[in-house]
């Protein structure tokens, strides 16, 4: 039972800041992904939430209890790595034990679980086998296992499936998944993958420039994003992000894009949204959310680049400074060079203030 | 063709020469410790490569269990002097490993900034000749001269840089994840250090080791200025070896020298697998 509390949480490293004043509550059980570019301040706050930092300022609290002080061997975290820290001159079964046995357990209770944990990470064959020399997706499973075992109430993984390879990667995915719910712990996910992110946590906070740009499911975060920020690094490809001036036309509010034509008219929330915020606006849409139209109605772009990856086809579009992808499916018959004329779904609009960059979400 | 074939001519000359010129030394030497005294004299009336009487007499003589009519019973056997060096060598070794691992240690993990480990080494630039006479006359006040363990302790000052600067070396090489794994489950530093660092460092630690055991093993002048008569040294024995008749024993020379070769060439041997391997991290891919 372990719920966290991040209060106005800052680090800085002499003068950079790496973390700046941070908000977040994980409730107990959860799964939640800081997922964010390097460098953004994502595994500063898991190191401080393990106890391996210092905060500069602001609290942590687990359940409700100030962290300040408390070495990170009395936390009750586990902490898997991302380069799997593994104790190479220790066997496999040597290893998983290693917690147990530093605090001291009875032997058979040690047994037992190290061997319950072997059977759920498929590891029993090699629990005799020197740790040194195994494969890397092997070493990351003794890594979470060696932790795991401990059955700490709040789990921490710093981007543990960053070196394994792809294929193991999914496999990966869904096993720490079945971990976490077998063993309900609260666990923090950090990661710059945002299909691990999405696949995995029942919430992400979206992290840049160590500041926290937006915390929600994976659908809220891919559906609303907050800012700018998020709407681009949030989707393969991101949101397409287009400069527009507000005009009146025969059907409504809509904007003007330039040479890229108008878009649709907006939707009442939006006007109402727009008609406030009087500023310069981003229009934004998903590429997968667009329909394609006859000349002369929606937007017209050039085809710059067709870039088919199997399932579906994207498709790289650019006029001027402008440019947009559109994701069609796979036997899209359309070459560069062609215009596209398209329009995005109505539901798919989202409106941004250009100068701040945040969402103008309708009442 | 020719051109490639003088080449690989070429190529073997220098090979060869260069082998010869670290080779033909100890060969030699161990050719010489076997040879009986016409063979060695300095007279060299019947100097040979290869003994052409081998005898063990050179051995027997440092051994004080063969003495010869041409040349003076020694005063001493070369026991004590073998004694002696494996007792300062070793223990120089173990204070020089033990301070230097700790020190290298704590600057390693906890330590800031480069001026005190650089400080470290540039004892190591400063040659110990250079406060040896102060040494000398603080080990005649405490009574250390001519004692193995007087003599190891300078042997520990003097190549405790080296070995700090190894170990330092070598932790930082070694990724600091792998100690907070296992502080975050519940090891203390102290236990962290013994169980996981120190055993993972086995490799590192045989071959730093090794190193300090062959500075201190083959010291000449320190045991020349501190040792006069109880415990001189392998080097500073050998270096008695000359009669008022024949000059410089040779053959008895050699013979010690082959002796003297003998830990160093084991000790290589017995951790050639670490010296070899060196440090490799197998689990860990930065």
């Amino acid at each position: 039972m372990s719920t966290i509390h991040l209060q106005q949480l800052v680090k800085r490293f002499g003068p950079f800041t790496a973390l700046k004043t941070m908000d977040l509550t994980i409730a107990d059980g959860e799964f939640v992904a800081l997922l964010g570019p390097s460098g953004c301040g994502k595994s500063t706050t898991m190191n401080m939430i393990a106890g391996m930092e210092r905060p500069s300022e602001g609290r942590i609290l687990f359940d409700g209890r100030d962290m300040a002080g408390v070495p990170m061997g009395r936390r009750g975290v586990g902490f898997v790595f991302q380069n799997y820290a593994i104790f190479t001159h220790l066997t496999v079964g040597q290893n998983l034990a290693y917690g147990l046995r530093a605090t001291r357990r009875p032997v058979d209770e040690v047994n037992r679980r190290v061997s319950a944990m072997a059977d759920l990470l498929q590891l029993t064959t090699m629990l005799d086998r020197p740790s040194a020399g195994l494969s890397v997706n092997i070493l990351q499973r003794v890594a979470i296992g060696r932790s795991a075992v401990m059955e700490p109430s709040i789990f921490l993984l710093d981007e543990p499936l960053s070196n394994v390879d792809a294929a193991f990667r999914t496999v990966m995915r869904t096993e720490l998944k079945a971990l976490q719910r077998q063993f309900r712990q609260t666990m923090v996910y950090v990661t710059h993958d945002q299909l691990e992110a999405m696949t995995m946590a029942d919430r992400i906070a979206v992290m840049d420039h160590g500041v926290l740009q937006q915390v929600g499911t994976p659908l809220e975060i891919y559906n609303d994003p907050d800012n700018l920020f998020v709407a681009r690094f949030i989707g393969s490809p991101g949101m397409n992000l287009l400069q527009g001036q507000p005009v009146e036309t025969a059907t409504g509010l809509a904007l003007d894009l330039g040479p890229l034509g108008q878009t649709p008219p907006l939707s009442a929330p939006q006007v109402a949204a727009l008609r406030q915020a009087k500023a310069d606006v981003v229009y934004g849409f998903r590429p997968e959310l667009v329909a394609l139209v006859p000349e002369g109605q929606g937007m017209a772009m050039p085809i710059t680049f067709v870039e088919r990856i199997g399932a579906r086809t994207i498709l790289h579009l650019g006029q001027g400074s402008a440019s947009a992808k559109v994701v069609l499916e796979n036997d899209a018959g359309l070459q560069t060079g062609q215009i596209l004329h398209f329009a995005p779904l109505a539901h798919a609009v989202r409106l941004f203030e250009a100068a701040s960059g945040i969402a103008l979400k309708g009442a | 063709m020719t051109r490639a074939l003088a080449f690989e001519v070429l190529r073997y000359l220098i090979l060869v020469t260069a082998i010869a010129v670290a080779l033909v030394p100890i060969l030699w030497m161990a050719s010489m410790a076997f040879k009986p005294i016409p063979e060695w004299q300095a007279t060299g009336a019947a100097l040979t490569w290869i003994p052409k009487a081998p005898t063990l007499d050179n051995f027997r003589y440092i051994f004080g269990t063969n003495s010869n009519e041409l040349i003076a019973t020694l005063d001493r056997t070369a026991v004590k002097p073998i004694l002696a060096s494996f007792l300062a060598a070793g223990l120089g070794t173990v204070i020089a490993m033990t301070a230097g691992t700790s020190a290298a240690y704590g600057l390693s993990r906890f330590g800031s900034g480069s001026n005190l480990p650089l400080a470290l080494v540039q004892l190591r630039l400063f040659p110990p000749m250079a406060v040896m006479t102060p040494v000398m006359i603080m080990w005649a006040f405490l009574n250390f001269t001519d004692t193995w363990w007087g003599l190891a302790l300078v042997y520990g000052i003097v190549t405790l840089p080296f070995a700090f600067w190894l170990m330092k070396t070598f932790f930082d090489d070694m990724p600091k994840e792998i100690e907070e794994a296992a502080l975050v489950e519940g090891c203390s530093r102290a236990r962290v250090f013994w169980r996981i660092t120190l055993p993972m460092m086995r490799a590192p630690l045989a071959s730093a080791a090794l190193f300090v055991f062959i500075l201190n093993w083959s010291d000449y002048l320190i045991a020349l200025l501190l040792t006069t008569r109880e415990w001189v040294t392998i080097p500073v024995y050998m270096a008695s070896l000359s009669s008022s008749m024949t000059g410089q024993l040779y053959g008895a020379k050699a013979a010690l020298g082959l002796i003297a070769a003998v830990p160093p060439v084991v000790l290589g041997v017995l951790i050639q697998k670490h010296l070899v391997r060196g440090l490799t991290f197998g689990a860990l891919k930065q």
